[in-house]
C-alpha cells in the first residue's frame, strides 16, 4: 500500500491528480492538506483531508503519523497575489519546511510545482527555453523574486539531496482546463479584455488532465531533475482568443502598462508583470520531458485545451 | 521616379502577380502545413505582405537575381545565408528574403536573424515575425536549422547597415557566430552579395558619437529620408562546406580563417556586381560618381 501527501488539495489540479493516482494505485491512501476550505472528498476512507497551514507545527505531526511514498507540493501561493509577506512565508519558508520534513521522514519522492514564469517574459527571449536557461523573471519585476527564489530553493535542494531523495521540479506553461481558475485562464476567457495592439506573443498551454497525468507518471518514469512541461504546439495570443471566441480590445502596450499601474486597485486585478507575458513570448522546451514520457503523453493539443477551458466558463456563467 | 510610382499603383492590381505568389505559397505549405510556427511566422500574412511589397521588388528597386549555380541549392536543404548589409533601414534584408521566395527554387522563407532591439519595436516586431524574422540568438538559430529551415545572418550587424556614404560597399568587421552555427548544425554557408542597396539612401553621415550618447544603434544624418529607387542586384554564390573536423568550439584563430575566406568571397561578388551595375537614376557613371551615387 502506498501513501501519498498532496499539499494544496483544494485546487483544481489536485482533484484531477487524486483521480489519476487512485486509477494507477487503487489501494493507495491519500492525505490532502490545504489552508483553504476543502469542498471535496469528505467521508472517503482512502482520502483524508486536513485544513491547515503547512507552515504550522501541527503539519509535522502529519509526517509522523504517516510514512509517505511521495509528496506532491502543489501549494505555491500565486504570485498574482499582492500579499508579498504571506507569499514569502508560504512559498519560501513553507517549501523549505516541506522539503526538510520529507527528507527527515524518509519520503521517497517529492514532486514540486514551480512555473515557467521563472524565465520571465522578455523581448530578447529565444524560443524554446531549456531547463538550464537563466530564471530572469525578477529582472523587470522584483515582486517576482519569491517565485524565482522558491524555484531555485527547490532545485538546489534537489541536487544537494539527490542521493537520499528523488525530487522532480516541474516548470509547467499555462495550465488550463475546466477546473483551473488561474489568472491567465480568467484573462483568456474574459470578453473584451485588453490585448497589446503592437505585440502578439506566442503561447503554450497544457491541459489540466495532461498535467495531472504527467504528475502521476512522474512517480515511476521521471528521474530527479527539472522538467519544463508544455505541449508541442505553440499559438499566438490573438489566435488563442480567437479560438475562445473572445473579442479583445487592442491597446498599445505603453498605455496598457500605464493604465495597469493606475487602475489595478480599482478596476482591474490583472497583475502588472503579467502584461509582459501578453507582450513578449516565453516559450519553453519540452524535449527533456518527452524523452522520458514520450510525445503521446499530451492528449490535448493547444486548441482542444483552450476549448475545454471555454466549456466550463460557459457553464459557470 | 514619378513614372515608377505610377507603375507601382498599376502593379498592385496585377492578377498574374497574385497567381504567381499564390502558387509559391502553395508550395511553401508543404513545409509549413499549419501555416504558422512557434517563432510567429504566419504564411497567410506573409503572403499578404509579399503581395503588397511585390511592386517595390520588381519595379521600384527593379531587383535582378544572379545565381552562380542554381542547381547547387535546388535540393532545398537548410543553409546559413550570409550577406553584406547596407541601406540604412535594412531594405536589403527584405529584398533578399523576397528573392528567396520568388526567384529561387525551391522557395524558402529565410529566417532573418534580427538585432535584439528589433523585437521591442511596437508593430514592426509583429510584421517581422509574421514574415519569418527571428531574434538573432544562437539557440533560435540552432533550433531553426535543426528543423530544416534556412537562416539568414548579416555578420556585419548594425555597423554594416548604418554606414556613412564614404564607407559604402566597404565590408565591416564580420562576427564569427554564423560559422560556429553552421559548424554546430553541420550545414553549408551560402554567400550572398547585394549591390545597389547602399544608394537607396545616398548622402548619409552617421553621427556615431551622438548615437552612442543617446544609446541608440545609429543616427543617420541626411538631407533625404525617403528611400530612392536605386536598382538592386542580388548575387547568390555557391554553398561552402566547412571542414568536417572543425569544431564549433574551435579557437578564434581557426574560425577567423573561414570568416575571412567568406568575407573575401562576398567582397569579390560585390566588386563584380559593381562593375555590372546599372545606371543609378538614369545618370551616366561619371555623373553618378560626381553626385556621390
Amino acid at each position: 500500500m502506498r501513501n501519498f501527501l498532496i499539499i494544496g488539495i483544494a485546487g483544481g489540479l489536485a482533484q484531477i491528480l487524486v483521480k489519476k493516482l487512485l486509477a494507477e494505485y487503487p489501494d493507495c491512501n491519500i492525505v490532502g492538506i490545504d489552508s483553504r476550505y476543502i469542498p471535496f472528498f469528505a467521508g472517503r476512507d482512502d482520502i483524508k483531508t486536513i485544513r491547515m497551514k503547512y507552515t504550522r507545527n501541527q503539519f509535522e505531526k502529519v509526517f509522523r503519523e504517516y510514512v509517505f511514498d511521495a509528496v506532491f507540493h502543489l501549494a505555491r501561493m500565486t504570485h498574482a497575489s499582492n500579499n508579498y509577506e504571506e507569499r514569502v512565508s508560504q512559498n519560501l519558508i513553507g517549501t523549505k519546511r516541506i522539503l526538510d520534513l520529507s527528507k527527515r521522514n524518509k519520503v521517497k519522492k517529492i514532486i514540486f510545482f514551480s512555473t515557467y514564469h521563472v524565465y520571465g517574459a522578455l523581448h530578447d527571449n529565444p524560443m524554446f527555453l531549456s531547463e538550464d536557461s537563466l530564471p530572469r523573471a525578477s529582472i523587470n519585476h522584483p515582486e517576482l523574486r519569491d517565485v524565482v527564489e522558491m524555484d531555485q530553493l527547490a532545485t538546489n535542494w534537489m541536487w544537494k539531496n539527490q542521493n537520499e531523495i528523488e525530487t522532480i521540479v516541474f516548470r509547467p506553461c499555462t495550465i488550463i482546463g475546466a477546473k483551473i481558475k488561474n489568472t491567465m485562464t480568467r484573462y483568456l476567457t474574459t470578453p473584451y479584455a485588453p490585448v497589446c495592439a503592437d505585440f502578439n506573443p506566442m503561447f503554450q498551454f497544457v491541459h489540466e488532465e495532461d498535467m495531472a497525468l504527467i504528475c502521476c507518471h512522474s512517480l515511476k518514469k521521471l528521474p530527479t531533475g527539472v522538467y519544463n512541461v508544455a505541449g508541442s504546439d505553440v499559438i499566438g495570443l490573438d489566435r488563442a482568443r480567437e479560438v475562445l471566441e473572445m473579442p479583445s480590445i487592442p491597446i498599445p502596450s505603453f498605455v496598457l502598462h500605464a493604465s495597469a499601474k493606475l487602475t489595478r486597485a480599482v478596476f482591474w486585478r490583472f497583475p502588472e508583470y503579467l502584461i509582459d507575458y501578453i507582450q513578449y513570448s516565453c516559450i519553453i522546451d519540452n524535449n527533456l520531458l518527452i524523452q522520458h514520457l514520450g510525445e503521446d503523453i499530451f492528449e490535448y493539443r493547444a486548441k482542444e485545451a483552450l476549448l475545454s477551458c471555454k466549456g466550463e466558463s460557459d457553464e459557470s456563467r | 521616379m514619378l513614372d515608377k510610382l505610377f507603375q507601382l499603383k498599376d502593379d498592385l492590381y496585377d492578377q498574374k502577380i497574385d497567381q504567381r505568389i499564390d502558387r509559391v505559397f502553395e508550395e511553401l505549405k508543404n513545409q509549413y502545413p499549419t501555416g504558422e510556427d512557434a517563432w510567429g511566422l504566419n504564411l497567410k500574412k506573409a503572403k499578404t505582405i509579399l503581395k503588397k511589397s511585390y511592386p517595390l521588388y520588381t519595379k521600384y528597386f527593379d531587383v535582378r537575381v544572379f545565381h552562380r549555380e542554381p542547381s547547387a541549392i535546388s535540393d532545398g536543404r537548410p543553409l546559413v545565408i550570409v550577406s553584406n548589409h547596407s541601406g540604412q533601414i535594412a531594405i536589403d534584408a527584405m529584398l533578399v528574403s523576397m528573392a528567396f521566395v520568388l526567384d529561387v527554387h525551391p522557395p524558402r522563407i529565410l529566417r532573418q536573424m534580427v538585432e535584439r532591439f528589433f523585437t521591442k519595436i511596437p508593430f514592426v516586431n509583429i510584421w517581422a515575425s509574421e514574415g519569418g524574422a527571428v531574434l538573432g540568438d544562437r539557440k533560435n538559430c540552432q533550433k531553426l536549422l535543426e528543423r530544416g529551415e534556412s537562416v539568414m545572418a548579416f555578420p556585419e550587424g548594425v555597423p554594416g547597415v548604418a554606414k556613412s556614404t564614404k564607407d559604402y560597399y566597404q565590408l565591416q568587421y564580420f562576427t564569427q557566430g554564423f560559422i560556429r552555427m553552421a559548424l554546430k548544425s553541420k550545414v553549408d554557408i551560402l554567400p550572398v552579395a547585394v549591390v545597389g542597396a547602399e544608394q537607396i539612401f545616398p548622402w548619409v553621415y552617421q553621427a556615431k558619437d551622438i548615437a552612442k550618447f543617446f544609446g541608440i544603434p545609429a543616427l543617420p544624418l541626411s538631407p533625404l529620408y525617403f528611400p530612392l529607387p536605386s536598382p538592386v542586384d542580388i548575387y547568390i554564390g555557391n554553398p561552402i562546406t566547412l571542414p568536417s573536423d572543425l569544431s564549433s568550439d574551435a579557437g578564434d584563430d581557426e574560425i577567423d580563417e573561414h570568416v575571412v575566406m567568406i568575407k573575401n568571397i562576398i567582397k569579390e561578388m560585390i566588386d563584380e556586381g559593381l562593375e555590372q551595375r546599372r545606371k543609378v537614376f538614369g545618370l551616366s557613371e561619371d555623373l553618378a560618381k560626381k553626385f556621390g551615387l
